[in-house]
């Protein structure tokens, strides 16, 4: 895929001096980013960088300490009330560790995600259903977590963070436990999203990734570096 | 699924944390019925010795430990029978004496042969005693099946032979289970010459019982008249001290079962810590998470409440076996009883779980997630 110029109007992420520290350890020291609606971006950079934080911010599961972040519309950085809807509305987040229930069945993980929606609970399972098929996954939805190998936990995550058909997916390591086939029907997905409209930020050092993606940002030491050429 | 099938998939996923709550729950419900059935039967018979009568209200000593130490004298007696708008004051002297060993708790009636019909005595078999009479009584006729005795038969109690002269039957069911004395050889028995237990009365047609009770309890200031269960207590200190027992009792209860409820509803918590993180990440509300963790509790407490209701009628029918408490305690149950258990349950089960919900509602959902 082409890298694109991104109109700041038009954007699904603005993130403009963003900051976080955990104690005396700052995390993120100056982040900006302006990611398009359909945009596929991923953040790439060294272990401890920041790339995952960065994550957790948009998905407003932590405040920022500092610093712009507007994603979907939404100022996070006054990380207002509602920020409950918020996720299960506008963001779909697959966490590197997948973090399923284990006592659920994956199809139960995946409706679980759909709780609060509009959908009914008949329109939830067939929902879960359909993603679960989507990810070759048919004959594993109703298998807890425990009982599924790495690949198959991580395709479960990102049924689930695409439950509620979110306008943006926010993927830590999506790829990075699949094996080939796996990885390319995750791929797949991405991009029929990215053609639907939904905007996908992905923390990445899956070279299989990266190459599917509009821009790489670079994230280094909590800022992030213009992209390479 | 539906949100009420994720409360029992997460019930079904840990069945002995269920079985804990639900047996502290069951435990408290079980103390909740016992003690309400306990509390309802004695306040039933004792109040039933009120009915025997057939008066508009019943008059007794104001403040006595147990009714039937209640004393009024026969002068007072017919001093009420002189109030404007009594109709009929009849006295009755109430003793209780052992039989044997399967009544122990005899119930003995004081009453002159002119009292019977107005207090509601039918004779169903032979004749009264006379009024003066020291070897004769007459016997309810359920206590005559009870004990095997019929009209010329001879029964001996605490020592003396007295002749059955015969049998009755009352208009409540209490009185049919008792044994009656004419009232001077009873008093004589008791060393309460002149005195009577408990006098009923019936005021004349038009006339206002509330008002002419008034007028006896202004006039006797050491008596008080008693026109329904609620006032019981104002005579009976014993059934207000069973009562109190009953409500702390019940406290007591809700306390331990209280404190069941959160202490496993807390040991869940922690331990499902990262899955409440999971699901305030993927846009849970509070709501959401506090509704998951006390319908879980609600749930259980509402199987712990049967549970209990089962418990508390095995623990009656165990009471109702005991020599002690034969011819006292005659369970009753009241649907009241039960339902009252049920929200016993219930809100033991909320208060129990809503430390342990508010606490999962609030994990920081990241801080959650990354425990392992």
């Amino acid at each position: 895929m082409s890298s694109r110029t991104v109109d700041a109007q038009d954007c699904a992420i603005v993130a403009r001096g963003l900051t976080k520290r955990y104690g005396q350890l700052t995390v993120l020291d100056g982040v900006d980013l302006e990611i398009g609606h359909g945009e596929f971006v991923v953040l790439v950079g060294p272990s401890g960088s920041g790339k995952s934080t960065v994550l957790h911010l948009i998905a407003a599961l932590e405040p920022a300490d500092g610093g712009e972040l507007i994603v979907a519309g939404q100022a996070l950085h006054r990380h207002a009330r509602g920020m409950s809807r918020f996720r299960r509305r506008e963001i779909g987040i697959v966490f590197q560790l997948h973090n399923l229930i284990p006592r659920l069945t994956a199809r139960e993980n995946v409706e679980a995600a759909m709780f609060g929606t509009h959908r009914g609970h008949r329109e939830r399972t067939d929902r879960a259903t359909e993603l679960l098929e989507r990810l070759d996954l048919a004959d594993r939805a109703d298998e807890r977590p425990t009982t599924m190998s790495g690949g198959e936990r991580q395709r479960v995550a990102v049924a689930r963070a695409l439950a509620n058909e979110p306008k943006v997916l926010l993927a830590d390591e999506p790829t990075g436990s699949l094996d080939t086939a796996s990885a390319d029907i995750v791929l797949e997905i991405f991009a029929e999203l990215i053609a639907g409209g939904t905007t996908i930020l992905a923390v990445s050092h899956d070279a299989r990734l990266n190459a599917h993606a509009n821009r790489l940002v670079p994230i280094v030491a909590g800022k992030t570096e213009p992209a390479a050429p | 699924m539906t949100f009420f099938g994720l409360i029992l998939r997460q019930i079904h996923a840990r069945p002995l944390r269920a079985l804990l709550t639900a047996g502290a729950v069951a435990i408290g419900v079980s103390a909740v019925v016992a003690l309400g059935v306990l509390t309802a039967s004695l306040k039933l018979t004792a109040t039933q010795l009120l009915e025997v009568g057939r008066a508009d209200f019943t008059v007794a000593q104001k403040h006595t430990d147990d009714l039937i130490n209640s004393t009024i004298s026969e002068d007072d007696m017919a001093a009420i029978g002189r109030v404007p708008g009594v109709s009929r004051a009849v006295g009755a002297l109430i003793s209780t004496d052992n039989y044997n060993a399967d009544n122990p708790l005899l119930i003995e009636v004081g009453l002159k042969p002119s009292d019977q019909e107005p207090f509601g005595v039918d004779i169903l078999a032979g004749k009264s005693y006379a009024a003066d009479s020291t070897s004769d009584v007459m016997l309810g006729y359920v206590l005559a099946k009870n004990i095997g005795k019929q009209v010329g038969d001879n029964l001996v109690i605490d020592g003396n032979t007295y002749h059955v002269t015969g049998l009755y039957s009352t208009n409540v069911s209490f009185g049919n289970s008792t044994v009656m004395f004419p009232l001077s050889k009873l008093q004589g028995m008791n060393r309460l010459a002149g005195q009577v237990s408990l006098g009923f009365v019936q005021v004349d047609k038009g006339a206002s019982i509330k008002d002419v009770a008034k007028r006896i309890d202004e006039t006797f200031p050491q008596l008080t008249t008693i026109r329904s269960a609620a006032d019981f207590g104002r005579a009976d200190r014993n059934l207000t001290l069973i009562s109190a027992a009953n409500t702390g009792g019940s406290i007591l209860a809700a306390m331990i079962a209280i404190t069941g409820v959160l202490n496993t509803s807390l040991l869940s918590f922690f331990e499902r810590i990262r899955e409440f993180g999971i699901y305030r990440s993927i846009g849970w509300t509070r709501r959401r998470v506090i509704g998951l963790v006390i319908g879980e509790a609600l749930v259980v407490s509402f199987a712990g409440a049967f549970i209990g209701i089962l418990l508390g009628w095995v623990t009656i029918n165990v009471l109702e076996q005991l020599r002690q408490l034969r011819g006292i305690f005659v369970p009753t149950y009241q649907s009241s009883i039960f339902i009252r258990s049920l929200a016993f349950g219930m809100i033991v089960a909320f208060f129990g779980a809503l430390y342990p919900a508010l606490r999962a509602a609030f994990v920081a959902p990241l801080k959650a997630v990354r425990r392992e």
